[in-house]
């Protein structure tokens, strides 16, 4: 037994939080729109790939300071969700919402293209190396580090912006019934707008922080897009308390089934405990029993 | 996902196939082969290799499209598998039905070989492609993928006590790669190899190169403290796994990759910076560090025009990755061994003539730009794969690659283990 648990149990652990923050940092965006507004962005991680890219050339090729270039990138993916809601959802609001699901879809395939005609097929990285926290016979990486604190601060100021401002209350109000805000004075193309906006810049945040981690290229959506859907929906629909907790589970999950078997079971587990949940508990993990 | 699935092989393999049912006799009247070339020009497979394979292919497919090859034009006809084995099975399809190809060329990786050698055509180097399969049509020019891990732990095998001080049994070796059929095969050649050393292979595991974490590879790796790493990857999970590596604080003596995103080393210096220095790579020889001396000297100058052509399309890369050469070799050989034959000898292009011409091409070592020869499998396990080719180890040392072994082809002395002061010495 002490074998199993050793300092690299410990590590596993807590390398499964710092990438449950990684995973949170995604969701959080998602889990507005998708969730509390009931839109679907299935191109939600080609947004952040873009804003990737965007981080990019701000600081390897026009050579500005990552903390300038990150609020520009924030900007840049705020307005292409903007975009997004103004030319595809708006729209398809009214349609059936697999209308979004495939308008959307196209459009990750035309950022995927755009993007590989626009910045090539090269892998690109910003060439920051990020310091190394040595913690008793434990590293653990700055990088993450940086992640799981801007999921968790960014949980906390979406979650108090969602119940404590009138926008955010119309925002929740909106997804509950989209005609009949409009009755009550509630300018909703407005809310739309914002909200979009805001999942948008919550791609950029998250986009900011993956570049110090991860290469640039077209397809690394790919990696994140399916598993950020799966933590949105474990935490339940809208729930950004459910979707930080989901996305801890899910790593852990991860993390610690690829310790103790192949790296493979991890995320075979992972998705069957998801596959589990939603038969146990389909409204997601902390969702109220009705 | 298709690079889940993909094991990407490196190597420009090249795929002469006849493929049957084609209007044969149509083709001859016009006096043209016509050859289909099908690489990843998009998708995460182009820029870990393929797209260079292409551009080696591409280079030298245009080098004769303006002559003709006994009195036969030869035409290319290029398409994108995006990163798909799905999609490089359609477009070979629609090569062969719709644009009526003679032959088929091509193919960055096994992952889509298999599948598409499964129905009718093929290529490239996972031995899966070809082993007990027998085909009749299909030729590979370069090493397959189990040579390359054998390869790998003979290197170190030879080096053990020398250079690290430990009786191979003494050895701890960790084996890990992405799980598609490149490199599943390399590791199956890995373990061949460990076992034949006498090494203790104290892990062995495989992920998905899609995977958006390995951390837990590495506490595993940390675990078990292996002296060297044999690791099969593509480029994003390379420096994934290696970033997350010095994060953790992996340690060791020597890592040995092999090729795919090992091969394209602007890539792995941009993701690791000089982390990656000292690294070993496992390959087909670039054209341009194989020994001339012992080369047929009809191919020095057209290793030059290939390089010339390169920097052309590719200003300002610091070294020509191997990938380039590779497809260009192997379009060289059935561009200036098996055509002419098959014309002249066989009377045209049809799959039986290539078949027959490719048979007997018989090139002894140094006889092709890689500097292995040529001798086709005409039967048995491993029909189509050519018994003399061979991969050699480089290493990485401030900016350079140098062959470091066999010794027959080394052209210095390996850097064995990683300097005390490197990022991940074990020293």
């Amino acid at each position: 037994m002490t074998d199993i648990f050793d300092i690299y149990l410990l590590e596993a652990m807590v390398n499964g939080i710092l990438l449950g923050g990684v995973l949170a940092l995604l969701a959080l965006g998602l889990n507005l729109i998708f969730g509390v507004i009931d839109v679907t962005w299935i191109c939600y991680a080609e947004l952040v790939m873009i804003g990737m890219y965007g981080m990019y050339y701000m600081v390897q090729v026009f050579g500005l300071p990552y903390y300038v270039a990150a609020p520009f990138a924030i900007l840049l993916v705020a307005g292409l969700g903007a975009l997004l809601h103004l030319l595809v959802i708006a729209p398809l609001l009214t349609a059936p919402p697999i209308n979004q699901l495939l308008a959307t879809g196209g459009v990750l395939f035309v950022l995927q293209s755009f993007a590989t005609v626009a910045f090539g097929i090269d892998f690109r990285n910003l060439g920051i190396r990020m310091p190394v926290l040595k913690l008793f016979e434990m590293h653990l990486s700055y990088s993450r580090l940086l992640a799981f604190a801007a999921a968790l601060i960014g949980m906390l100021l979406v979650y108090f912006f969602m119940k404590r401002t009138y926008i955010g209350t119309a925002i929740r109000a909106i997804s509950q019934d989209r005609q009949i805000m409009a009755l009550m004075g509630v300018d909703t193309r407005r809310i739309y707008l914002i909200t979009s906006a805001l999942g948008g810049a919550l791609a950029g945040l998250a986009a900011c922080l993956l570049v110090l981690q991860y290469d640039i290229h077209p397809f690394v959506g790919l990696s994140f897009g399916p598993i950020t859907f799966l933590i949105v929906v474990l935490g339940g629909l809208g729930n950004f308390v459910g979707g930080f907790v989901a996305a801890f589970v899910f790593a852990e999950i991860i993390s610690l089934g690829g310790l103790f078997s192949d790296l493979e079971w991890g995320y075979v587990l992972a998705f069957a405990f998801f596959i589990v949940m939603m038969f146990i508990r389909p409204a997601g993990l902390l969702a109220r029993r009705s | 996902m298709p690079v889940r699935k993909a094991a990407r092989v490196l190597g420009g393999l090249m795929a002469t196939v006849a493929v049957l049912g084609m209007a044969a006799s149509a083709q001859a009247q016009e006096k043209k082969i016509k050859i289909g070339v099908i690489y990843d020009l998009t998708g995460p497979l182009a820029g870990g290799g393929s797209e260079l394979q292409y551009t080696g292919a591409k280079i030298m497919l245009d080098s004769y499209a303006k002559k003709e090859v006994e009195g036969y034009k030869v035409e290319a006809v290029y398409a994108d598998a995006q990163s798909k084995p799905d999609v490089a099975i359609n477009e070979a399809i629609r090569l062969i039905e719709q644009e009526k190809v003679d032959m088929l060329l091509g193919f960055f990786s096994s992952a889509q070989c298999v599948p598409v050698a499964a129905r009718w055509i093929t290529t490239c180097i996972s031995s899966a492609v070809l082993d007990n399969k027998n085909f009749k049509y299909i030729f590979r020019p370069q090493a397959s993928g189990d040579q390359f891990g054998l390869i790998a732990m003979d290197f170190i095998a030879n080096n053990s006590k020398e250079k690290l001080g430990k009786e191979p049994k003494d050895l701890r070796v960790a084996i890990i790669h992405e799980d598609g059929a490149y490199g599943v095969d390399v590791a199956k050649g890995n373990v061949a190899g460990a076992k034949k050393a006498g090494f203790n292979v104290v892990l062995k595991e495989g992920y998905a190169a899609t995977a958006p974490d390995l951390s837990a590879l590495v506490t595993k790796l940390k675990r078990a403290q292996p002296d060297v790493i044999f690791h099969t990857g593509y480029n994003p999970d390379i420096t994934l796994l290696l970033r997350q590596a010095r994060e953790q604080g992996l340690k060791f003596a020597a890592l040995v990759g092999h090729g795919a995103g090992y091969g394209v080393y602007e890539k792995l210096k941009e993701g690791l910076g000089g982390d990656v220095n000292h690294f070993f790579n496992v390959d087909p020889i670039s054209i341009w560090l194989a020994n001339q001396k012992t080369m047929d000297p009809k191919l020095p100058p057209v290793i030059k025009m290939v390089g010339e052509e390169f920097d052309k399309a590719k200003p300002g890369v610091a070294i020509r990755s191997a990938h380039v050469g590779m497809a260009a070799s192997n379009t060289y050989v059935f561009l200036t061994e098996v055509l002419p034959r098959a014309i002249k000898k066989y009377g045209g292009v049809d799959p039986e003539a290539l078949r027959k011409a490719a048979l007997e091409v018989d090139l002894p070592e140094g006889g092709t730009m890689l500097g292995f020869g040529v001798k086709f499998h005409g039967d048995g396990q491993m029909a189509g794969q050519n018994e003399r080719s061979f991969p050699v180890v480089i290493q990485y040392i401030d900016d350079k690659s140098s062959v470091v072994w066999p010794k027959s082809q080394a052209q210095r002395e390996a850097v064995l283990p990683l300097p005390a002061g490197s990022t991940y010495s074990n020293k």
